[in-house]
């Protein structure tokens, strides 16, 4: 188990559902470019019966970074092209596991 | 009076191959064919599709959830991003269900604590994600204005959701460092059950089962009183017990 202290990656919940990813990668670059080392983005869904927030994963290079993130985009409000308001909420993703790096060609 | 007839839903043959394999194909026998299959699927365009379908878990057989699983696993080897993904993704939809807790979503969210807890047998995840998830499931909401329509007195679910993971999983933790965290997570378990009054017969029945398989001479308490008194003697007994025990075991789990 990875000591609480040594953790890097969190999830961004709660996120409008029609954000698109590059929106929101500009909002965090903005002061956190060149200091995660993956993000990944799942974009909600906006229909009448079943509406699901956007989540984006972030993994940090340090832990540091993480708590200067949380302080900066927990609790941050996303307004949507119609003015809703998303309270975003940001936590240590409940798996701290990243895909590795190198990617195994598949020959199948 | 006249209608429209009603418009099916029509999916690419990329997805209905797909739900093939793993609706209709998947079986004990032919999960190597299935994951061979996948493997030649053009991942770039089908990903966020077969994703969508390995949450679908509550569709198939309760049965075959642990196949579902063991392709999880069997992919990582090649598309690690993918059953990062998944794993996620599952969290993720425990959580939902937590903070939605709607009647109708209650037979997809047990297939869900049953996928989890194969995503360990299958030792893609490992325990630390087990137990954040068993602790989640007693405190989510809990102190909050929300807890009387998060976990009513009332509503017993959450103790189902227990149920269902760790009898799924819970007999791995026998030994070692997981042995520890799972009587002393029996014990926070305990409380919570007791802090609900008077239990359904059924429920009741399937905590005597699992008591009797995972800790056949653990107490259970019958007041809450006497659940705090052993949490604080515990509590206490952690302090006394030197730390680096816990640390030399820290990769045994």
């Amino acid at each position: 188990m990875k000591d609480p202290f040594d953790r890097t990656k969190v999830v961004l919940r709660h996120l409008p559902p029609t954000l698109s990813q590059s929106a929101l990668t500009e909002q965090i670059d903005g002061r956190f470019a060149g200091r995660y080392k993956w993000i990944c983005f799942r974009s909600g869904k906006n229909s009448q019966k079943h509406q699901r927030y956007s989540r984006a994963y972030i993994d940090f290079k340090r832990p540091e970074d993480v708590i200067e993130f949380a302080e900066f985009f927990d609790g941050h409000i996303f307004v949507n092209e119609k003015g809703s308001q998303f309270k975003t909420i940001v936590e240590y993703a409940p798996s701290q596991r990243v895909a590795k790096s190198w990617s195994k060609k598949d020959g199948r | 009076p006249e209608r429209s007839a009603r418009v099916s839903k029509v999916r690419p043959p990329l997805h209905q191959y797909i739900r093939k394999l793993l609706f209709t194909d998947l079986d004990k026998s032919t999960i190597e064919h299935v994951l061979r299959q996948l493997r030649k699927l053009p991942w770039s365009e089908c990903e966020d599709y077969l994703l969508k379908c390995f949450m679908k878990v509550h569709k198939g057989k309760y049965s075959q959830v642990h196949l579902i699983a063991s392709l999880t696993a069997g992919l990582s080897r090649y598309h690690d991003e993918f059953a990062v993904a998944v794993v996620d993704e599952v969290l993720e939809e425990i959580r939902l269900g937590l903070e939605l807790n709607d009647y109708g979503m209650q037979q997809k969210r047990i297939a869900h604590m049953r996928f989890l807890g194969e995503l360990y047998n299958y030792e893609h995840i490992d325990s630390s994600v087990i137990f954040e998830t068993l602790y989640l499931i007693l405190v989510f909401g809990h102190g909050t204005p929300e807890q009387d329509v998060l976990d009513p007195p009332e509503d017993c679910f959450r103790i189902r959701m227990v149920i269902t993971l760790l009898q799924t999983c819970g007999h791995y933790f026998d030994r070692g460092s997981s042995k520890r965290k799972l009587d002393k997570f029996l014990i926070y378990f305990q409380r919570y059950i007791l802090s609900k009054g008077s239990i359904p017969l059924d429920i009741e029945f399937d905590l005597q089962d699992l008591f009797a398989d995972l800790r056949p001479n653990m107490t259970r308490y019958s007041s809450i009183e006497e659940v705090n008194a052993a949490l604080v003697e515990l509590e206490e007994h952690e302090r006394a017990v030197p730390t680096d025990k816990a640390n030399s075991e820290k990769h045994s789990d």
